[in-house]
């Protein structure tokens, strides 16, 4: 409803007013065709047409307003918007146009647009800056607005002659009118702005104020003014009409002003009274609406107005505040979430404000626990973004909510927190029945939890900072530890399920120093310091895995926890060298069938858990194990990415923004992750402690295999260096030891291996390093003494065990067992003499040329199969029946054949 | 250079002892109808050989170049030659015809045999038996006729070219199992030898006579080395390789036959039904089927080219004419210091 006519229409009622408005608008056009008739009801006619126009020009001016505001922070994409909008209303308003001329401020945005496009389509820098949207929709909107003009061209030039004068006259006119404008601009006092803004209205309240003029004298000198009358109106008309003829006319109108001066003075004072009445009837309104509804009015007050001011308007003075008003606030305050344009600290500032007044009013744990969980979903809602963190006093003060609430629910025990309760039938308030409050502790804290894990994903692992939030973990766990001893009284299995799991993520990566350290030391009892005893107070971490996943595997229905479950268990049983429990756990679970299918984060929880059982057989002293172990991260090059410990930088062209994204979230926190240099040494050494034996053994092999790519690619890139200097890095390490070992030197191998160097890089980051270290040097004496022995038997014609023993510095029984079992293996083609304690070569191992002429041999027999084959084709290209039975027997018989072939050729080679 | 002179029959078999065997050796590849009976090199052309190949060709790298001489009676005489420039893929643009044609026509202007007699090429022990090989020799004795390729490698010089059998092979461009067949053609008679023989100007075999005999003893004793299993070695790794590709490529005839085989097969049955259904039809008086293109039914299987194997087959024979050749030697060192070592005892 248009305000010019609510207040144009003083002592009429306002509600019959805007009811005949809305019937009489349709036929507003006939009546306007009639504007000069005197009749009884000339006035309502009148009023009529003015209201239709009104409303159309209203319409009109508001559209203006909102473009030349858009002109003014160069939103050319809204400009656009509203200008097609204006063109509608312009059509619409075309009835009235076609009577009363084309209005003038009409005509004036046309110009003032278009120029403004005009000088911003000049602006080349302002056009290089503006966005894709805005520069778009400039070059539609300047193509638009000019087609647009073409049809008031006369207009716009009239128009353009002379704008100072009918600036002036608006300028004149804002004068006259300055009380409305004021209410009608709410505070916009800039009077250039004005100018423009309030050109229309001021038009028409000027235009009505003729008319009012009108009707006064209509009533009082109407014999002689009849003329008058006419003129006014024709004036009227005309003003809007022609608007270069404007300096005429407000001449003629100012011609006869004098003669109405008088008029015009009462004139003016009624209007002051009008005004005021006006003023009065809207702050009425305002406050009306104030009263009607408080929570649009929240809204707004959160739209960036200061909230200090709206503090103490949470509840009006004097209010009562019982359950009910502070449910239906909080119902109001939650309405508003995940609205566009909700400040979201300020809800929660408001939340919190609330609980206090709850608790201040004492309105009973129920509703402080119902809006304590509704303050730690806004605190999650915080960010609207997935990847963005939680700042850290977000952080902390969620913590502390959730620990609060964890309070309160352990004080009250008859408080039923769910979120299968519905709203409907909650109780928050009734002591009689136990409380039920809608909201689940457990997704708050698998919430948080994932919050943590974001924040620690964010950090510079090597600042201060994360240091610092790192110490935020005790917290965490105890939260969780807490949920869980509420669960396990009042959750059901599932939860517990849940609440289980996110202990052991939070458990199964830490190293237990303290179970550690009791199982080094024995318990001795009294010599235990009180200290001592304090500190080995608690579950060992061992004992608590066992419980809390047995519960899991005994419980979980959904397969991932259970899964989940069991890899950290394996974990954990690894990263405290428990190998044969973590081996029989891993291979019982059948899941290496299929991980395949598992979710990615899983996975990688699965790739963790096997390069943590490959470091804990290396430790074990179990090579084949923890290479085979390692074998599929390793041979990937893409451990990194396996274990979510960052990303490639090879494959980020090719996943675009959105995979790099869910990537990143999948990373695990720094303080999970697992030495990537310690993973490949221990893999590499291992690669060393097979692959050397083995390749000294199959020398001339021709089918020889690989036991480990990497390995051999590390080789090559060693040989491949142009000037061997003393190594530097781990892998050059590895490789001089190689070749050391490949000489069957062990001393050296074992120098290259176990240094200062590789002992600050990887040996020091075991938690039993020096167990570690012996167990390698050991590792190494015996594969070099096999290595030596593959290598070098065809020079020995028998050599005596106690020289290896010495030269490999391992004890004699060591030493037999060794030679023993190779001999046992046929590696070694020899025989051991008991008496001398000597070992007899039977140099029966075929020279280079040997193998060669063998292998040849070999050849040659498939080749004469395959020839062979030919031939029977040859013989019996038909009767396929005959043919085929025949094949089979020659087949046997080239078989025998080949086989005697091949032993006369072996003989031969010899 | 220049000293070019017509010497009579002196021929000097001391710079290279498998030359001269190979002088000696097996002319029976049905040389007789061509014109050239003999090749007669000057000792400047081996030296230039030797020399280009030992700065240039290492490994399996091979050194090609051209050979310059003319045909006298019945005999090839060769008494100069010079390289290629070693092929690089960087410059595609390099005009080999007009480096040669550029080369003779220097050579020319210093009075030198200018006329294209033909070419030689290193070898990497002894595997020479190529396509590439047979290509260019092709079009060499397409249109120089009694052009020959001489091959050296790890001490050994021979001339070799096609037999006229091949050449018709190879004009007819048609290498199917039964062309070949026609042709009567085997790995043996692919390629003949042509026996060389190296002379010198009179000067210089009287040098050569002098530096023999001023010459320190010591220096014959490398014959008697016994440590060679290297070559061996590395020859039986090369016979082996081929092998493997003979394999191959039986495997691969093999499975045309088969394909063959089975089609006819199929054109068997399929000829037999289309009979016993024109009698059914005969004798309910209708009008026989219309004849069929079989051919365009049954489309026969592309026959693998025959003419790899073939000279897959001439490698191997060449590796094997080595290795005997090396291990009869060899043999006889053996026997030789066994019966020293038994004279010692």
């Amino acid at each position: 409803m248009s305000r010019f006519f609510t207040t144009g229409s003083d002592s009429e009622s306002e509600s019959s007013l805007s009811g005949e408005e809305l019937v009489t608008k349709p036929v507003g056009g006939n009546y306007g065709k009639q504007p000069l008739l005197l009749s009884e009801d000339e006035e309502d006619t009148k009023r009529v047409v003015r209201s239709a126009k009104d409303k159309r020009f209203e319409e009109l001016t508001n559209l203006i307003r909102t473009i030349r505001n858009a002109m003014k922070i160069r939103d050319v994409t809204k400009c656009l918007e509203e200008f097609e909008l204006l063109g509608k209303a312009y059509g619409k308003a075309k009835s009235i146009v076609d009577k009363e001329g084309v209005p003038r401020f009409y005509i004036r945005i046309l110009a003032d647009l278009e120029d403004y496009l005009n000088e911003l389509w000049e602006d080349k820098e302002g056009k290089k800056k503006m966005n894709k949207n805005n520069a778009k929709a400039l070059s539609t909107l300047r193509q638009k607005i000019r087609k647009y003009n073409r049809d008031f061209e006369s207009h716009i030039t009239s128009y353009k002659q002379n704008p100072e004068q009918s600036a002036d006259e608006d300028a004149e006119k804002n004068e006259e009118d300055s009380e409305d404008e004021d209410e009608d601009e709410d505070g916009v006092s800039a009077a250039t702005f004005l100018k423009k803004k309030s050109e229309a209205p001021s038009g028409e309240s000027r235009k009505f104020l003729k008319k009012m003029d009108d009707e006064d004298e209509d009533s009082e000198d109407s014999e002689d003014d009849e003329d008058w009358d006419t003129g006014s109106t024709s004036s009227d008309s005309d003003s809007e009409e022609e608007e270069g003829k404007q300096t005429a006319l407000a001449s003629r109108f100012l011609k006869k002003a004098p003669t109405t001066d008088e008029d015009k003075k009462a004139a003016e004072k009624k209007r002051e009274d009008k005004a005021k009445k006006k003023h009065d009837r809207k702050s009425k309104r305002l406050d009306e609406e104030e009263e009607d509804n408080e929570g649009g009015e929240w809204e707004r007050v959160r739209g960036g107005v200061p909230l200090v001011k709206e503090k103490p308007k949470m509840f009006a003075k004097g209010t009562e505040i019982t359950h009910a008003v502070v449910i239906k606030k909080l119902n109001e305050i939650l309405q508003a979430r995940g609205k566009k344009g909700t400040d979201r600290a300020a809800q929660i500032e408001l939340l919190q404000l609330l609980v206090q007044i709850a608790a201040e009013n004492n309105l009973g744990e129920g509703v402080i626990v119902k809006i304590k969980f509704n303050i730690i979903a806004s605190l999650y809602d915080y960010n609207p973004n997935l990847a963005t963190y939680m700042k850290p006093e977000m952080w902390g003060k969620c913590l502390d909510c959730i620990n609060e609430l964890m309070d309160i629910l352990f004080a009250n025990p008859n408080i039923f927190v769910g979120e299968n309760i519905l709203e409907e039938s909650e109780n928050l308030h009734n002591a009689d029945q136990p409380l039920r409050v809608r909201g689940c502790i457990l997704t708050l804290v698998e919430r948080m939890d994932e919050e943590f894990t974001k924040i620690m994903q964010n950090t510079d692992p090597h600042s201060q900072e994360y240091v610092e939030h790192l110490k935020d973990e005790a917290q965490v766990c105890a939260i969780i530890e807490r949920v869980q001893r509420y669960l396990e009284e009042k959750g059901t299995t599932e939860e517990v399920c849940r609440i289980y799991l996110l202990r052991i993520l939070h458990t199964y990566y830490k190293f237990d120093y303290k179970a550690h350290q009791r199982q080094l030391t024995p318990p001795e009892g009294s010599s235990k310091s009180e200290q001592d005893q304090a500190e080995n107070e608690g579950e060992d971490s061992a004992v608590l895995m066992e419980r809390l996943c047995k519960y899991i595997y005994a419980k979980d229905r959904t397969d991932r926890i259970r899964t989940c479950a069991i890899l950290c268990h394996i974990y954990h049983h690894a990263l405290h060298s428990r190998w044969y429990q973590a081996r029989d756990l891993m291979l019982m679970s059948h899941l290496q069938d299929n991980i395949q299918h598992a979710d990615p984060p899983v996975q990688i929880l699965y790739n963790r858990t096997m390069v943590q059982l490959g470091i804990c057989a290396f430790r074990q002293g179990l090579t084949k194990d923890a290479h085979n172990a390692l074998l599929d991260i390793q041979s990937s090059g893409r451990a990194k990415e396996l274990l979510g410990q960052g990303l490639l930088l090879r494959s980020l062209q090719e996943r675009n923004q959105e995979q790099e994204k869910v990537e990143r979230r999948r990373q695990v926190p720094f303080h999970l992750h697992i030495n990537l240099e310690l993973l490949e040494c221990v893999y590499l050494v291992s690669a060393m402690l097979l692959e050397i034996p083995y390749m000294a053994a199959h020398e001339s092999d021709a089918r020889r295999r690989m036991i480990s790519k990497q390995f051999h690619h590390q080789l090559r890139v060693g040989e491949r260096q142009p000037l061997l200097g003393p190594p530097e890095s781990m892998r050059e390490h590895v490789v001089a030891a190689s070749k050391a070992m490949k000489m069957g030197d062990w001393k050296t191998c074992h120098s290259f291996i176990i240094n200062e160097k590789m002992n600050g890089k990887v040996w020091d980051l075991f938690p039993e390093a020096d167990k570690v270290r012996t167990m390698l040097v050991r590792k190494i004496q015996e594969e070099s003494l096999r290595t030596y022995l593959f290598t070098y038997s065809s020079v020995y014609d028998s050599i005596s065990m106690e020289t290896l023993s010495d030269m490999f510095e391992l004890d004699l029984p060591t030493v037999h067992s060794i030679i023993s079992k190779m001999i046992i293996n046929e590696e070694l083609m020899a025989s051991l003499d008991q008496p001398t304690q000597t070992v007899v070569m039977h140099r029966t191992e075929p020279t280079a040329q040997q193998n060669l002429a063998l292998q040849l041999a070999e050849k040659l027999g498939s080749l004469v199969e395959n020839n062979e084959r030919v031939f029977d084709h040859k013989q019996g290209t038909y009767g396929g029946y005959f043919r085929d039975q025949k094949d089979g027997y020659r087949k046997n018989e080239g078989y025998m054949r080949r086989g005697g072939y091949r032993q006369q050729q072996s003989q031969t080679a010899y | 250079m220049a000293s070019r002179k017509e010497g009579t029959g002196s021929t000097a078999t001391s710079s290279s002892s498998t030359a001269g065997a190979a002088g000696k050796g097996k002319g029976k590849g049905g040389s007789g109808d061509s014109a050239v009976k003999q090749v007669q090199i000057d000792g400047l052309v081996v030296l230039k050989i030797i020399k280009h190949y030992q700065e240039e060709g290492q490994g399996t790298e091979v050194v090609q170049g051209v050979l310059l001489g003319l045909v006298v009676e019945d005999r090839l005489e060769i008494t100069n030659c010079f390289p290629f420039p070693q092929h690089t893929e960087d410059d595609a643009d390099f005009d080999e015809v007009q480096y040669q044609m550029e080369m003779m026509r220097s050579l020319r202007h210093v009075n030198i045999d200018h006329l294209h007699v033909g070419w030689y090429q290193s070898t990497y022990y002894g595997s020479f038996v190529t396509r590439a090989l047979l290509d260019s020799q092709f079009s060499y004795q397409h249109a120089i006729e009694e052009s020959v390729v001489l091959i050296y490698g790890s001490l050994s010089l021979k001339a070799y070219r096609l037999t006229p059998k091949l050449m018709e092979v190879c004009k007819e461009k048609d290498f199917s199992p039964e062309a070949l067949k026609k042709a009567n053609i085997t790995f043996e008679y692919m390629f003949e030898e042509v026996p060389i023989v190296i002379k010198n100007s009179h000067l210089i075999n009287v040098l050569m006579w002098e530096l023999e005999k001023k010459s320190a003893v010591a220096d014959k004793h490398e014959l008697l080395s016994l440590a060679s299993s290297n070559h061996l070695g590395k020859n039986l790794q090369l016979l082996m390789d081929r092998v493997d590709e003979m394999s191959q490529d039986i495997v691969k005839y093999n499975t045309y036959m088969r394909n063959t085989s089975k089609q006819q097969q199929q054109k068997h049955q399929y000829q037999q039904r289309r009979q016993q259904e024109n009698m059914q039809r005969q004798s309910r008086g209708e009008p026989p089927l219309p004849e069929e293109d079989l051919s365009k039914l049954f489309k026969p299987p592309q026959p693998p080219a025959r003419m790899d194997s073939l000279l897959i087959a001439g490698q191997i024979n060449t590796y094997c004419q080595n290795i005997k050749e090396f291990t009869a030697q060899n043999l006889g060192k053996l026997f030789m210091a066994q019966a020293l070592q038994e004279y010692n005892n």
